[in-house]
């Protein structure tokens, strides 16, 4: 299963990428809302975990993007933010995302919404270990 | 964990800038996914004698986020952990 990561902190991307790759998800990286959205377009993801407070274009204006557009209407967006109010929850469903999760992220919890929007195809345990 | 009395909670609120409980989580983020993430790695490679220092600032790090959650939001939204 192909991940879109879209996140501008740097230990964040690190953090959750090498997490979901030691699960077996393959993790392809955006760093703002645009390149979020063009990789989005480009590399077909099964999933994309949105932050919210992006760059260049915010995370919910990509996901409004993401959901205007009929190559990319299907894919689930999660969104994620640091922001633990109710209010944001529904201003990210609001703005199209499939789920939405707090950060810190509490990996077991975000995996159980990406394998539920994912249809129960757990990614494949490839036994890989990050490098350092 | 003890609540802060309600006045003293609303004065603290007031005071605080509005980016501020954001911006500590970002760090909190990193402190509590990062010593997750080397437990993980060290349980895997066998290192059982440094898993109780991370776990030491797991659990520090948690405390942490229950007193911001508890004492400093307007309430957790769904989703949020629950500690």
């Amino acid at each position: 299963m192909r991940i879109l990561l879209v996140e501008d902190n740097e230990m964040n991307r690190d953090m959750l990428s090498r997490r979901l790759q030691r699960r077996g998800y393959e993790v392809i990286i955006a760093v703002d809302g645009q390149q979020g959205v063009g990789m989005a377009k480009s590399e077909a993801p099964d999933l994309i975990l949105m932050d919210m407070s992006l760059p260049v274009i915010d995370g919910w204006e990509a996901t409004r993007t993401l959901k205007a557009a009929p190559e990319t209407m299907h894919i689930p967006v999660i969104a994620l933010t640091a922001h633990a109010m109710s209010t944001d929850r529904e201003k990210a469903l609001e703005a199209g995302c499939d789920d939405y999760d707090t950060k810190p992220i509490e990996l077991s919890r975000l995996l159980g919404k990406m394998e539920a929007l994912l249809g129960g195809n757990k990614a494949q345990d490839t036994g890989t270990e990050e490098g350092s | 964990m003890t609540e802060l009395p309600k006045e003293i909670e609303d004065a603290v609120q007031h005071m605080l800038p509005p980016t501020l409980l954001h911006d500590l989580r970002t760090p909190l983020s990193h402190i509590l996914g990062y010593s997750e993430l080397l437990i993980e790695q060290m349980q895997e490679a066998g290192h059982q004698e440094f898993i109780p220092y991370l776990e030491r600032i797991r659990t520090a790090g948690h405390q942490l986020l229950e007193m911001m959650t508890d004492n400093f939001s307007a309430g957790p939204a769904e989703g949020a952990p629950k500690i």
